[in-house]
């Protein structure tokens, strides 16, 4: 007797993993009964928060439902504290033309997100940009490491300061680069988060919005956008930035919080999250929609990724 | 003014505490629940003839599938951020026309529209037939809310 584990990961989840399961496999002889039975689970990393907009550390698995493809579901599998335990945070800055007028407060908050070594590890904390000049070259269409694992020695300290801004904003292909930077350094039990300083405008990507959510999702990254816009937040820029937050489970900020309000934010809500696991409720392949909502108090918000990939084994 | 706005608060407050003890209340339980078209046209007459708008943003309300002893209601919100609450059973009742859930936690009734009505039977048959479909072709998409609507 063989047992077989079949585990399709979906692409877009690593926070949701539906899972098929294949047992009770008859490998040999022809004439033995074959049993097959087949399970997928899904798997959500999520956290709530009240309303003044910080996160619930006391859930209970009667506080909320699950809407999986428009389905409610209220029968869970299991429900625990996620044992994620640390952060890998991407700090992705634009420095474009568009970002001048506040792009040294942005640089600013970076510098203050590095320097906080009591919450992330050095080996933790990488930041990106894209746009802008650096050194005196154009930075331009291709997004560029500015320290990776050692941010805080004084060379990485050097660079960060020199950085420049002006040019063209290629977003969205940096966040297909960030996410990319995302995968190779993934590792088990520690948080992925790209913290994007961006006014969520976009002038000369290769990629589409889409095709830049759906690298993020594959990542299993968490984005915190903190808003480089002055014309308030009803800007398609600002719109992007929620809705792109808002896809991966992550949350939107002004540049006007400031960095120790968006790391602390980027903390407790690692703290506070869970996951939570339920049986798949439609075999349908492709994309699902996911939403997490209240059951009786309707001032809690729940951020969770809101769309995973199911395949079934064998395709 | 402010006494009269202050009056009917008071006197919503207590048509709604007092519904609960007198068992006006009917049950049911929410199974589905998906954002679609907003059943209310803002703007009315002026903004089907009137000049176009500059930056009309397109709404979506929330629609609930909420499941009763004999009938089936799908009922919509009356914008984006109007939740049901999702609990096991909800309590509701009939209000000019409008479906009044209770909201617990906020002591208060939310109503939404209702948009349409199915007894229960034949609403189970059209989702078995749903699922057969969905079991025979399991990498077509189905979608499960035409089926109520081609019931119309």
């Amino acid at each position: 007797m063989l047992a077989h584990w079949h585990i399709r990961l979906a692409l877009l989840a690593l926070f949701t993993l539906p899972s098929v399961l294949a047992a009770e496999e008859a490998s040999d002889a022809s004439d033995v009964p074959t049993y097959r039975s087949s399970v997928s689970e899904v798997r959500v990393t999520f956290f709530a928060t009240d309303e003044s907009n910080h996160p619930v550390a006391a859930l209970t698995k009667s506080d909320f439902a699950v809407v999986d493809n428009e389905r409610v579901v209220r029968n869970f599998r299991s429900f625990m504290h996620t044992d994620e335990t640390a952060l890998d945070v991407v700090a992705l800055v634009d420095l474009s033309g568009s970002v001048a007028p506040r792009f040294r407060v942005s640089m600013s908050d970076v510098l203050q997100l590095v320097a906080r070594e009591q919450s992330i590890l050095d080996d933790n904390i990488a930041v990106l940009s894209f746009g802008g000049t650096s050194g005196g070259a154009v930075g331009g269409l291709h997004p560029a490491i500015l320290c990776s694992s050692g941010c805080r020695d004084s060379d990485s300290m050097s660079r960060l300061l020199a950085v420049k801004s002006g040019g063209t904003t290629p977003l969205f292909d940096a966040l297909i680069f960030g996410a990319d930077f995302i995968s190779h350094h993934r590792r088990a039990g520690v948080r992925p988060v790209l913290i994007l300083f961006s006014d969520g405008d976009d002038t000369i990507s290769m990629h589409s919005p889409p095709e830049a959510l759906e690298a993020v999702l594959a990542a299993g990254a968490l984005i915190y956008s903190v808003d480089m816009g002055t014309s308030g937040n009803r800007t398609s820029g600002s719109r992007f930035l929620r809705q792109v937050s808002e896809a991966t489970g992550g949350r939107y900020f002004s540049l006007r919080d400031g960095a120790a309000t968006v790391l602390n934010a980027v903390l407790e809500d690692l703290r506070a999250s869970y996951v939570v696991t339920y049986d798949l409720p439609s075999h349908q392949v492709g994309s699902h929609s996911l939403r997490l909502l209240p059951t009786h108090n309707l001032n809690l918000t729940f951020h969770s990724r809101n769309t995973y990939y199911y395949e079934p084994s064998g395709h | 003014m402010k006494f009269t706005l202050l009056l009917t608060l008071a006197l919503s407050g207590i048509s709604v505490a007092w519904a609960a003890p007198l068992g006006i209340y009917q049950h049911g339980t929410v199974v589905r629940m998906r954002m679609g078209d907003c059943m209310i046209a803002h703007g009315g007459f002026m903004k089907a003839f009137g000049p176009p708008q500059a930056a009309v943003v397109e709404e979506n309300c929330p629609e609930y599938t909420l499941v009763t002893d004999k009938v089936v209601f799908l009922i919509v919100g009356k914008s984006s951020n109007q939740l049901v609450p999702l609990a096991e059973v909800i309590d509701f009742r009939f209000h000019n026309k409008e479906l009044a859930v209770r909201v617990d936690d906020a002591r208060k009734e939310s109503k939404f529209a209702i948009k349409e009505m199915t007894l229960r039977s034949e609403w189970e048959h059209i989702q078995r037939h749903i699922e057969d479909q969905l079991n025979d072709s399991p990498h077509r998409g189905v979608d499960t809310s035409l089926a109520l609507r081609s019931r119309e």
